[in-house]
C-alpha cells in the first residue's frame, strides 16, 4: 500500500468490480443453460446404452462376423471425432478433451472436429480434417448427426479409415465432467464384451443391407447423445470456473478495500499531525 | 399371458420401458409381431405404426426408422422418432404434411426428393396413428 495512492487503488477496485460483474453474469447464464443441457443429456442416455448393447449382440452374431463393420483392423488411418465447446472460459473443459484426443491420435489419423474450439484447434495444427461442417456444437441436431454418420459409414466402408473413435466429455455431475473415448467402429470393443457368446440371430433380410442401415443409425445416435453430454459438461465446467473467478474477485476487492482504507487513514493522520504541529509552532 | 421386457428408445429419451405381451411393428419386410420367448432376431424398421399390447390394453405409436433387436433378456426397439398416439400433435403433423408436399413439388435433385418423401411419410404415419386413436 505504501507508494500507492488512494486513486490508484480506487481505479484497481473498479476494474476488478467490472470483471466480477462479467463473470457473475456468465455464471448465471451457464447455470440456466446447465439445467436444460443436463436434462437433455439425461434423456438421451438410455438410447446410448441400449444401442450400444444392441450392437454388442449384433457383433456376436455369426451373420455379422464376416462383415466390414466387425472385422478387426490392423493399422491404417483412423477417424477421431472430437467434441469440444464453442467458447472458451470454461476452465479445463476444452484443454482436457484435447489432451485425451492427443493421446489417442496416431500419425495419419483424420479428425472430425465438432464445436468451434475443436475446429480452430485442429486447423491451427494442420491436422487433416474430415469435415468442417460442424462449427458449432450448439446446433448439432439428431438429423444433422445422422447426416454426418452416413458420411462416416460410407468412408469407413470404402476403407478411407479403419477405426472410428469418439472423444467427448461425459457429464457425471454438476462438479465433475469426465473426458472419455468410445470406440465406435469396428464393433468389437473389448471393454463392453460381457457375457455375449457367439449367437445365431435371425436376420430379417440381407445382413449386409441391414447393417448398412443400422450402422449410420448407431453412429448418429451415439454422436447426438455424446454432443448432449458434452454441452452439459461445458456448461458445468464454465459454471465452476466462473464461480471460482467470482470468489477470487471478491477476495481481491476485499484486500484492495483494506489497502484503500489504510491509505485513507494514513492521509488523515498525516493531515492531523501537520495541523497540530503547525498550531504548536504559532 | 407371458410377457417380455420391452425397451423403446429414441435420441430424445426412453419412450417406453416395461413389460409387454406383444409388440407389432412394421419392418422393412412387412409387419412382424413379437411375443415372449421369440428367437434372437434383428430387423430394420420402416416408417409406420407400432402396437404394444400390455395386460392393461393396447398402445399405438408412430415410429420412423431404426431397428429392433430381440435377445433372451429383452426386446430393444431403437427408433429415430417414436411417439405414442396421445402424444402426437395432430395440427403440427398436418402442417408438416403440407410443408413436405410443397417441398416435394419444389425438389430439384434426388436427395431433396428423398428427404421430402421421408418427411411426408412420417407426417402421414403420425396423422393416421393419431386419428385412429381418437375413433
Amino acid at each position: 500500500m505504501a507508494g500507492r495512492s488512494m486513486n490508484d487503488i480506487k481505479a484497481h477496485i473498479k476494474s476488478v468490480e467490472s470483471t466480477r460483474q462479467i463473470t457473475k453474469a456468465m455464471e448465471l447464464v451457464a447455470t440456466s443453460k446447465l439445467r436444460r443441457a443436463k436434462e437433455k443429456a439425461e434423456r438421451s442416455r438410455p438410447y446410448f446404452e441400449v444401442i450400444r448393447s444392441a450392437i454388442d449382440i449384433i457383433d456376436a452374431s455369426s451373420e455379422a462376423k464376416g462383415s466390414v463393420w466387425s472385422a478387426k483392423s490392423d493399422g491404417g488411418p483412423g477417424l477421431l471425432i472430437v467434441i469440444a465447446g464453442d467458447r472458451g472460459l470454461a476452465g479445463g473443459y476444452n484443454s482436457n478433451i484435447f489432451k485425451l484426443a492427443a493421446s489417442l491420435y496416431n500419425e495419419g489419423d483424420i479428425v472430425l472436429p465438432i464445436g468451434k474450439k475443436a475446429l480452430e484447434h485442429y486447423r491451427h495444427r494442420g491436422t487433416p480434417i474430415f469435415s468442417d461442417s460442424f462449427e458449432y456444437a450448439d446446433d448439432v441436431s439428431v438429423g444433422r448427426a445422422l447426416d454426418i454418420s452416413r458420411l462416416i459409414a460410407t468412408g469407413y466402408k470404402n476403407g478411407e479409415f479403419k477405426r472410428v473413435t469418439l472423444v467427448y466429455t461425459k457429464f457425471v455431475s454438476m462438479l465433475t465432467q469426465l473426458p472419455q473415448s468410445v470406440n465406435l467402429l469396428p464393433f468389437n470393443n473389448e471393454e463392453s464384451k460381457t457375457d455375449f457368446k457367439e449367437n445365431d440371430i435371425l436376420f430379417e433380410g440381407d445382413p449386409e443391407e441391414m447393417l448398412d442401415k443400422i450402422v449410420p443409425q448407431y453412429i448418429g445416435g451415439v454422436l447426438a447423445s455424446a454432443v448432449s453430454e458434452s454441452l452439459a459438461s461445458e456448461s458445468g465446467a464454465r459454471r465452476t470456473a466462473m464461480n471460482a473467478a467470482n470468489k477470487n474477485a471478491t477476495e481481491m476487492i476485499d484486500s484492495l478495500m483494506l489497502s484503500y482504507n489504510r491509505a485513507r487513514q494514513a492521509v488523515i493522520t498525516q493531515e492531523i499531525t501537520e495541523i497540530v504541529s503547525g498550531s504548536e509552532a504559532l | 399371458m407371458r410377457t417380455f421386457q420391452l425397451e423403446i428408445v429414441t435420441p430424445d429419451g426412453s419412450a417406453y420401458r416395461g413389460e409387454a405381451e406383444s409388440l407389432l411393428v412394421r419392418t422393412d419386410d412387412g409387419d412382424v409381431e413379437i411375443l415372449a420367448g421369440h428367437a434372437d432376431y434383428l430387423a430394420t424398421l420402416a416408417t409406420g405404426r407400432a402396437r404394444i399390447r400390455t395386460s392393461t390394453g393396447d398402445r399405438i405409436g408412430a415410429l420412423s426408422g431404426g431397428f429392433i433387436s430381440v435377445d433372451k433378456k429383452s426386446v430393444k426397439l431403437v427408433a429415430t422418432t417414436f411417439e405414442f398416439a396421445d402424444e402426437i400433435d395432430i395440427n403440427r403433423a398436418r402442417a408438416a404434411k403440407e410443408r413436405a408436399e410443397e417441398a416435394l413439388t419444389r425438389a430439384k435433385n434426388d436427395r431433396d426428393i428423398l428427404l421430402a418423401k421421408a418427411k411426408l411419410k412420417r407426417a402421414i404415419s403420425r396423422i393416421s396413428v393419431a386419428e385412429n386413436n381418437h375413433k
